[in-house]
């Protein structure tokens, strides 16, 4: 079979291709790095099935973070039969550095000129003939979104497939060239594939080039002693990038032609004015994001409750809002999140009504099949599925985020204030991509090219709560609006607890390491564009096949065993057997005690009920969705659950920030070495231990005794301070000694 | 002078890059090299957005006190 591989800069539009191409629904996004490892699939529209293959995008052969590394070894150790150089040509020249650099290669080379749709609505035209001619390779016109070209593209790449290129050097400096063809002739000489590409980086002295071709250093140190430039000195790595540029701009300038005179300012460069400005940039993101929570979880859409208007339980209004329950007053509208919710818990509450009426009518009311059925698997997977439309919205919204291309916006106005917590603004898309799902936030960690800096980042993701987190937290509100007032306001603190949480955790990480250096930040800002409804909902389709997948086995095969445990055991007077009223005398109950005991000092664990919340929170390891689940089948709903405000809260900062559900283990286990994965996996435990008690003993503290909880706040606050500042200056004082 | 105090809007020439040897690296590959044209469209407290051809790129202070242009 053959191999095409995509290859082409950061956001260029490739896996747009490649899903276009082979049908698949990898993800795809308007920001740099969406893409961090090689995906494949088939295309079956030619005589021959044709891999493709998917590569992370680079700016060069040189590569920077860990993912180009990818596709540079692919290049290189898989040799594909093709390779389609994906140009964007909104962004001509700077793509064609990397097209430069490609062609020093020995291996076909098509040109997929992505966006010129783009470029002729600029009012621009692009002369493809000159273009084609001077770099000698053949270029396609496509447009990946609107999935024109796509075939001709193919054609072509097959036809070029057929014929061995050989690397070529395209770029304007006379001198730097004999060197390279000096040392071209060498590593001809001993057979290695590629000496063209070889050549040019053993010339730039790059670092993983210099390793695997130390015999042929002496070659180069002799030529630069007797070649110096007078403007770069030795520094030939900036030589061959300025050559290349030059090249580019001298015979490539001329491309495009601008047939009208458009204003130099752009419509992004516009947007730009207001999103990132000094002072707005900030409120800005705030008011979106939460917009964004108000739109999934709030109760009380435009506040009618608040300002006192009450709507009367009317059949019409239980209608529209999905409350069947009666007796109940409705404060405003609901959001479209909490909306669905009740439509849909109200079908799926009265599917197990029915099930139930079933077995009942044909005298199965007390058999354990029953209660497996009705109380072990469905009333959990109710619970479950009942907050999938919220998941989904969320997931919605975090994805119309990184489509209109605002993420890379975020991470550069918040680069300032994260700088103050040891991490760059780039550290922000991973975490906000975790308020969705912390499998491919640990993903995104990738484009942090520092290893501290990814390792933090990594640890920190807990603390923004993940959507199958979610249903924890509107399920809490439901209680906790007796003592709040409002449902969404204490979600919301969950979200802003977690964000204060993550601050003051890096700024401990920060001053517990030796170097504080913050990496810097460097990145490029895609133009806006209207969020694609195609990349939207193909996303968010996905998420929903993964939910009902996932409800459909891990969880339904998790509740059903803790319905065993929960349901088999030895009544008040020691007889095994089926027990589903006596929870006390079951297995479930001698587990979930003995696990309490370690359990004991965050406090919520304490009391009657106590070993059911420890047991369902850690059922979420498997999943987080089960924590509810597992509530539901223990009796802890709505109206059942007895903790204290400070109970709650401790209760849901422990799920917040304990270990994450299994998938995400196992993203960071690949993510991290060895030792800081096991570094991670304490932390994620002490920490959520240390933190969930405090709230509840300190909060206890303040609910009861104001002055007392208040002195205990304060002198904490007292110690962080005074911790922060002497390790600061320990450090500080190490590194000076050093010096 | 550093390109934090380049006026905006206006094209600048760099002439020198002090970061360190990686960060260079990944701006030359990004079009930031000794001998550019470059431009600042926006400055927020040194943390700057530049245009270089057709792309937008942002920078924190630290990296833009970093680059001298002319």
């Amino acid at each position: 079979m053959l191999h095409f591989a995509l290859v082409g800069n950061p956001n260029s539009g490739k896996t747009t291709l490649f899903n276009s191409l082979t049908g698949s629904t990898a993800r795809v996004g308007n920001w740099a790095g969406v893409t961090v490892e090689k995906t494949t699939g088939k295309y079956k529209k030619l005589e021959e099935e044709i891999e493709i293959i998917d590569l992370p995008g680079i700016y060069s052969l040189s590569p920077y973070t860990p993912e180009e590394i990818v596709s540079r070894n692919f290049i290189i150790d898989e040799k594909p039969d093709c390779v389609i150089n994906i140009v964007d040509a909104t962004n001509l020249e700077r793509n064609l550095y990397l097209t430069t650099q490609l062609l020093e290669m020995d291996v076909p080379v098509v040109i997929a000129l992505n966006m010129s749709d783009a470029v002729k609505k600029q009012g621009k035209e692009i002369n493809i003939e000159t273009l084609s001619k001077k770099l000698n390779v053949p270029i396609v016109e496509i447009s990946a979104l609107k999935n024109s070209g796509l075939t001709e593209l193919m054609e072509v790449a097959l036809e070029a497939s057929k014929n061995p290129r050989k690397g070529q050097l395209i770029f304007d400096n006379e001198e730097i060239s004999h060197l390279i063809s000096d040392i071209k002739i060498a590593l001809s000489l001993s057979n290695i594939s590629n000496p063209l590409f070889h050549a040019v980086k053993l010339a730039e002295l790059d670092k993983i080039e210099v390793q695997s071709h130390q015999d042929l250093l002496p070659i180069v140190d002799e030529y630069k002693a007797s070649h110096k430039d007078n403007i770069y000195g030795d520094d030939y790595e900036t030589l061959i990038t300025a050559a290349r540029y030059k090249y580019i701009s001298k015979n490539f300038s001329g491309v495009i032609v601008q047939k009208e005179k458009t204003e130099s300012t752009t419509k992004s460069d516009k947007i730009d004015k207001v999103f990132t400005h000094k002072f707005w940039g900030i409120p800005i993101f705030l008011v979106i994001i939460f917009l964004i929570f108000h739109f999934t979880f709030g109760n009380d859409l435009f506040y009618m409750g608040k300002m006192g208007l009450k709507i009367d339980n009317e059949i019409a209004v239980n209608y529209f809002t999905g409350m069947r329950y009666s007796g109940e007053a409705i404060f405003g509208i609901p959001s479209l999140g909490v909306w669905l919710h009740n439509w849909l818990t109200c079908g799926t509450e009265s599917l197990i009504d029915l099930v139930r009426l079933g077995f009942t009518n044909i005298g199965m009311e007390s058999s354990w099949i029953t209660g497996l059925i009705c109380d072990g698997v469905l009333t959990g997977l109710s619970s479950v599925i009942g907050f999938i439309p919220q998941i989904l919205l969320l997931f919605a919204f975090i994805s119309i985020l990184e489509d209109s291309g605002y993420m890379a916006r975020i991470a550069f106005v918040l680069d300032k204030t994260f700088r103050n917590i040891g991490l760059s603004g780039k550290a922000f898309i991973p975490m906000i991509t975790g308020f969705g799902c912390s499998v491919p936030a640990i993903m995104a960690t990738r484009t942090l090219q520092d290893e501290r800096e990814k390792n933090r980042t990594i640890r920190l993701i807990t603390c923004f709560s993940c959507g199958a987190k979610a249903p924890i937290w509107t399920l809490l509100a439901s209680v906790a609006t007796i003592a709040l007032g409002l449902g969404d306001l204490f979600i919301f603190t969950i979200y802003l607890g977690g964000i204060l949480i993550a601050i003051l955790c890096s700024l401990f990480m920060k001053a517990l390491s030796k170097d504080k250096k913050v990496p810097p930040l460097i990145m490029e800002l895609p133009a806006y564009r209207l969020p694609q409804i195609k990349n939207v909902g193909t996303r968010v389709w996905h998420k929903l096949k993964h939910y009902l997948i996932e409800a459909g086995t891990v969880i339904a095969i998790s509740l059903v065993i803790i319905w065993g445990l929960q349901s088999f055991g030895w009544d008040s007077a020691g007889n095994f057997g089926y027990i589903p009223e006596y929870i006390e005398g079951s297995f479930l109950a001698y587990i979930g005690k003995g696990i309490t005991y370690v359990f004991y000092p965050l406090g919520w664990t304490i009391g009657e009920d106590g070993w059911k919340y420890m047991v369902s929170a850690i059922t979420g390891l498997v999943a987080k969705e089960n924590v509810v689940g597992t509530m539901a089948s223990l009796g802890l709903m709505k109206d059942t659950i007895s903790l204290s405000t400070a109970g709650i809260y401790a209760f849901a900062s422990f799920n917040l920030l304990t270990l994450p559900c299994m998938a995400t283990i196992a993203t960071a286990k690949s993510e991290q070495s060895t030792k800081q994965f096991i570094i991670t996996l304490l932390y994620w435990f002490f920490i959520s231990y240390f933190m969930s008690g405090y709230i509840y003993w300190v909060g206890t503290l303040t609910i009861n005794i104001w002055w007392l909880g208040l002195i205990a706040i304060l002198s904490t606050i007292a110690v962080i301070v005074i911790t922060l500042f002497l390790l600061n200056r320990k450090t500080k004082r190490n590194i000076a000694l050093a010096k | 002078m550093p390109i934090v105090f380049a006026e905006l809007n206006k094209e600048v020439k760099i002439v020198k890059l002090l970061v360190d040897e990686d960060t260079r690296k990944h701006l030359q590959n990004l079009g930031i090299f000794v001998g550019a044209t470059i431009k600042v469209i926006s400055s927020t407290f040194g943390n700057l957005i530049l245009a270089i051809k057709e792309s937008r790129l942002a920078i924190n202070k630290d990296v833009a006190a970093k680059i001298l242009v002319a």
